[in-house]
């Protein structure tokens, strides 16, 4: 998959975040979840949803009555879905009719470096300015809001780049093949 | 006045718990009177447990388990070690029931 890579600086962001939904299809009663089950928390005056962790993968889901569940803190889209399986295991072993429906890739946060720094000021000043946001008295990074494919990158002057908001793999791929010739421009 | 019955779980409390309902079926104590009796025992743990005891303990641990429903978090620690400034004991497993002290005060 690397090799259909054209960027000729060779470098592949990697992802590092990975928000993903599904529905149980079925009613649930989160107060019994949350006595039943381990590593959970369920306050509803603060949010009315159980937060329950697993350790591997690693990540956090956010169960709701109606039987939609977030899971969030996967590093790639497999594990992704492996963890929301294993939350929809852990459902279905307490008693409920939990199904997998509708499983989707929500965003997906990426970072890499592009080796070289950046000048930030004039970057935000030329045609890019127009998809920029930079106030270094705000927040350290540019803000680059891309319209196709529709995401956000954080540009830091160290020459690290995160892109969040990716639906599919591709999309950040895309994103970064788009973005390096601008900020080789821009290099210091 | 809302108690924290929790502490009717404890060594003492189920002690005084097994002694009432004792009476309570031999007939020398009415229910009523057992559940006052269980009552007062909250507020009075609870009393002494503020005014009377000083100790502080530093607990260290790996978390096993944790959990929180209904105000009442419940943790469960392996090899824990239980420091005092007189001594200290490693415990292979520990389970810690904590409820918010606010919300007797509302």
């Amino acid at each position: 998959m690397a090799a259909r890579r054209n960027n000729p600086s060779g470098i592949v962001p990697t992802t590092q975040n990975i928000v993903s939904t599904v529905d149980l299809d079925c009613v649930l009663d989160l107060n019994h979840i949350a006595l039943h089950s381990r590593n959970s928390e369920y306050f509803p005056k603060r949010f009315s949803a159980v937060i329950m962790r697993i350790k591997d993968p690693k990540t956090t889901a956010l169960i709701f009555a109606s039987g939609k569940m977030v899971c969030t803190g996967a590093k790639t889209e497999a594990q992704s879905k492996l963890a929301a399986r294993k939350f929809a295991r852990i459902i279905q072993k307490l008693g409920f009719p939990a199904k997998f429906r509708d499983f989707r890739i929500q965003n997906i946060v990426a970072s890499c470096d592009v080796q070289f720094t950046i000048r930030l000021e004039k970057f935000a000043c030329t045609s890019h300015g127009a998809f920029s946001t930079y106030e270094p008295e705000l927040f350290p990074g540019l803000i680059y809001r891309m319209k196709q494919p529709k995401l956000v990158l954080l540009i830091f002057v160290s020459g690290n780049v995160v892109i969040a908001g990716a639906k599919k793999r591709d999309d950040f791929y895309t994103a970064f093949d788009n973005i390096y010739p601008v900020l080789a421009e821009f290099k210091k | 006045m809302a108690t924290f019955e929790l502490y009717r779980r404890s060594t003492i409390g189920m002690c005084l718990t097994e002694t009432l309902d004792e009476m309570v079926q031999s007939g020398t104590l009415s229910p009523e009177l057992a559940i006052q009796v269980l009552v007062q025992f909250d507020k009075s743990m609870t009393e002494a447990l503020e005014s009377q005891v000083k100790s502080k303990v530093s607990i260290k641990g790996h978390l096993h388990t944790y959990r929180f429903c209904d105000n009442v978090w419940t943790f469960i620690l392996t090899d824990a070690l239980f420091k005092n400034e007189d001594l200290q004991e490693n415990v292979g497993r520990v389970k810690i029931v904590a409820c918010d002290s606010k919300l007797l005060t509302q």
